[in-house]
């Protein structure tokens, strides 16, 4: 595929010799024909989301008392968790709630799309060899990185037009949905720039893309943070500015109309821009800029059968996971009291109303269960891709002519990532319930908050089954399982505002454990969950094993 | 005399493209049997059936007295394969990589598998990552040879390798064989083959298009006949068998069909010898009768 690049006789054409950026045109074009599935995919896909939330809303708000009751949760602190600093929320209108709650969502897919699209024609490339045939070729040092900052800018400056053109169809004001569109847009711009820095720090793509992951988490994070704050007049409402998102968030369109923290977020994308380029410049092509340093010359004694290889090969991602999930925990946890004192600080019937100071912090803690359930759930998609990679880079090949069977190598994979699960979420519980102990100075929620997290892994269990299934009829089809995720996203937040049936609601695994200490733990549904990703896991485990390898 | 491999007449189909079209295949056991094809000929698709990786849309696969696909793991333990790209786990080192292999297929001699990457000139301390492709097909190498094993499935195993380690691999299969056990050494590299195998089979475009000893086939082509004569030898040329004759000031060249050399040497002695080159064909040669300019090209390459 490389080889189109090498031909063109524009390459060599006298006059662009020595310049680093040759080759950025003819790269730019190659990458539009690599993603021409790709590129409307994410961009209408984004816009698409856009217009589900918009549709539905208008659906469901036939009075202004509808527009009123969506703002006791969206305008409380835990809706600014999730949602944003609720601009214009006291006299609120649908398009400021499509922006001020729903916007925040289409911003991350923005920001997912910006360093996905920047690691896969950047890092993923080089560790494949195949950037080597084109660095070969007359293309200058620095075309590759460059055209795929073209191409996020375009994909950008699509999104930004598809949801700016899709509010004003809507009949809201135009200079507005201009803005949103654009605050959208800005957010894969940022991110695009930050995944140009972390593809130059690692050899493997998966890094790359997992460190800007983390780094657009910790994003929603502080701007969550300091939006609940901001909501409550109390706290560290600068957070927000720390915060990539947030600025995008902070140009409150259909409220206050600001185009100049845009200005920060294209400041900032174009300096880590500039500082990708300088890294990689520091360093050889196909390295990081952390050398590999010898390892063992012998493997362990315990590395010797399936299941001790999928742990192997599946340890790195579980300590990062780890990690990331106890300092989301500790955060998130210890914002527990600002938000009691919020509560404290509110009109007593609007608390009243909510369920009182009680109910409220169980939500907020119950709700935090789901979320860490959604997380661990995207950590068990990617650990089933490592599972496709492994076919297709032939490596399972490998390990299949050897005396494991079919099913021992499936099978291990899907123990050590089901065994991660239930550990995940009790670290993630954990780091809450410290957090929540250490913030309000009183350990008593910590063993609820446990068993709310710990809860959810049948859930979960099923969601990989789920994964494992579509990977064994075809690998392709993989992909298909983030449907099911995003589908327990938009039922676990969304299903009472956006009017989804009970029935349909049901439909998602994350619908059923119950959101403890909100809810009980529903017994019957942890029995049933287990029972059906069992089965499912086994039939994967049958469709595999007649199935030959090698599959991409 | 066992048989260690008994392929009859297999196809493969990937989609509409025929990668197999009726194959035989017979190894017998303790036995070096080379399989030699151009690329694209069916040589790793045919290894991939004999490791059960792949099902044959057709036909009957016999590996070690078993049904590779129904008993791949059983059989597993008793082969050791060495595939023709050789991708390693990027953060294992060589050595983790070798003995998991090695334990995967149910233990391994540790005194042989240091002796080995002495031998092959292995660090076993690097990263999967850090290798070259040669040094990656050294860990493949290591851990398959080290391995008690009756069976060795080796798809061009040594692609990557420079001469001084392909000697020593030649080496290690001589000890193999020694051994008493049964390899099947796919390869275009014909010198290699030549070398070292005791029966060969070439595939071409999905089926067996010869098979036997290097001797059986060489009775089928032609040798190179080089002397310097006395007497003019234009009249050779009306020997049947005998092709390309030049005479040049008494310096003769041609070729002969196998089966008419005994008489045309008999013509040749009354000339008046004074110098003789007979040189058997090449598997060059061998594979040019089959594949013409197609062969004549991968033959360059080798």
């Amino acid at each position: 595929m490389a080889t189109v690049t090498v031909n063109r006789p524009v390459l060599a054409t006298p006059g662009q010799g020595g310049g680093r950026v040759t080759g950025t045109g003819t790269l730019l074009r190659f990458m539009l024909r690599r993603d021409r599935i790709r590129l409307p995919a994410w961009t209408l896909g984004l816009a698409l989301l856009m217009g589900y939330f918009a549709t539905a809303l208008e659906t469901f708000v036939e009075s202004p008392a509808d527009l009123e009751g969506l703002t006791a949760f969206s305008g409380s602190p835990a809706g600014a968790l999730f949602g944003g600093p609720g601009f214009g929320f006291d006299d609120l209108t649908i398009e400021r709630f499509l922006a001020g709650q729903y916007g925040l969502y289409v911003a991350l897919g923005a920001g997912l799309m910006g360093l996905l699209t920047v690691v896969r024609h950047t890092r993923a490339e080089e560790r494949s060899g195949r950037a080597e045939l084109v660095r070969a070729s007359v293309v200058g040092r620095h075309a590759q990185l460059t055209a795929v900052l073209v191409l996020v800018a375009m994909m950008a400056a699509v999104v930004a037009i598809l949801i700016g053109g899709l509010m004003a169809s809507r009949g809201y004001d135009l200079g507005g949905a201009l803005l949103f569109g654009a605050s959208v847009g800005a957010v894969a711009l940022v991110f695009a720039g930050v995944a140009a820095v972390t593809a130059q720090l690692s050899e493997y793509p998966r890094a790359a893309s997992g460190a800007a992951g983390a780094l657009l988490g910790a994003a929603f994070v502080l701007r969550g943070l300091g939006d609940m704050a901001a909501v409550q007049g109390s706290g560290a409402s600068w957070l927000s500015w720390l915060s990539p998102v947030g600025w995008s968030q902070q140009t409150a369109p259909y409220v206050h109309d600001r185009w100049w923290p845009l200005a920060i977020s294209l400041a900032f994308a174009v300096t880590a821009a500039a500082a990708g380029y300088a890294l990689s410049a520091r360093r050889d092509f196909g390295a990081g800029l952390v050398p590999p340093r010898p390892g063992p010359a012998r493997a362990a004694a315990w590395l010797d059968g399936p299941l001790a290889l999928a742990f192997r090969l599946h340890r790195a991602s579980l300590i990062g996971w780890s990690v990331g999930l106890l300092a989301a925990g500790l955060a998130y946890g210890s914002f527990t009291q600002p938000l009691l004192d919020g509560f404290t600080d509110a009109p007593e019937d609007m608390v009243a109303i909510m369920g009182g100071t009680e109910n409220l912090l169980d939500g907020y803690l119950g709700t935090m269960g789901l979320t860490m359930a959604l997380v661990v759930g995207v950590y068990v998609v990617l650990a089933v891709q490592t599972l496709r990679s492994e076919e297709s880079e032939g490596r399972a090949e490998s390990v299949l002519a050897t005396a494991v069977s079919r099913s021992a190598w499936i099978g291990s994979h899907l123990v050590v990532t089901a065994v991660g699960v239930p550990w995940l979420l009790l670290v993630a519980g954990a780091g809450m319930g410290v957090g929540a102990a250490v913030s309000t100075g009183d350990a008593g929620s910590l063993g609820g908050l446990l068993l709310g997290h710990v809860a959810h892994t049948p859930a979960v269990w099923l969601l990989l089954a789920a994964a494992a299934l579509l990977y064994a009829v075809a690998p392709r089809v993989l992909p298909l399982i983030w449907v099911v995720l995003g589908y327990g996203l938009i039922v676990g937040y969304f299903a009472p505002i956006l009017e989804i049936p009970a029935s349909a609601a049901r439909l998602s695994p994350f619908a059923h454990v119950g959101e403890h200490p909100l809810e009980e733990v529903s017994v019957v549904a942890v029995l049933v969950l287990t029972g059906l990703a069992a089965v499912t896991a086994q039939v994967a485990r049958l469709v595999f094993r007649r199935d030959v390898v090698g599959r991409t | 005399m066992t048989t260690a491999i008994d392929i009859q007449h297999i196809d493969k189909h990937f989609g509409r493209i025929k990668a197999l079209d009726g194959l035989d295949l017979r190894v017998e056991t303790g036995t070096v049997h080379g399989f030699l094809g151009p690329n694209g000929a069916g040589k790793s698709t045919t290894i991939r059936i004999l490791l059960g990786l792949l099902r044959a849309d057709r036909g009957r696969v016999r590996l070690l007295g078993g049904d590779p696909w129904a008993d791949a793991v059983r059989l597993h333990r008793r082969l050791a394969y060495v595939p023709g790209d050789v991708e390693l786990w990027p953060n294992l080192t060589g050595g983790e990589a070798i003995d998991l292999f090695a334990r995967l297929r149910g233990g391994t001699d540790p005194v042989r598998r240091d002796e080995l990457c002495q031998r092959f000139d292995l660090d076993p301390r690097k990263k999967g990552r850090t290798y070259s492709k040669g040094n990656r097909q050294k860990v493949a190498l290591i851990a398959a040879l080290a391995s008690d094993v009756d069976l060795l499935l080796l798809d061009e195993p040594t692609a990557g390798l420079d001469p001084l380690m392909e000697a020593v691999f030649q080496e290690c299969i001589r000890e193999a064989r020694a051994a008493g056990r049964t390899v099947l050494l796919s390869s275009h590299v014909l010198a290699q083959v030549e070398v070292l195998a005791d029966q060969i089979s070439i595939i071409r475009q999905g089926r067996i298009v010869e098979t036997g000893s290097l001797t059986d086939l060489r009775h089928l082509t032609r040798t190179s006949v080089d002397a310097i004569v006395d007497s003019p030898a234009a009249a050779l040329a009306t020997l049947a068998g005998v092709h390309g004759l030049q005479d040049i000031d008494g310096h003769v060249r041609f070729e002969v069909d196998g089966e008419h050399l005994a008489v045309v040497v008999r013509r040749l002695g009354d000339l008046g010898v004074r110098g003789l080159t007979v040189r058997p064909p090449t598997l060059e040669q061998l594979l040019l009768r089959h594949y013409g300019d197609e062969s004549a090209r991968h033959g360059a390459v080798a």
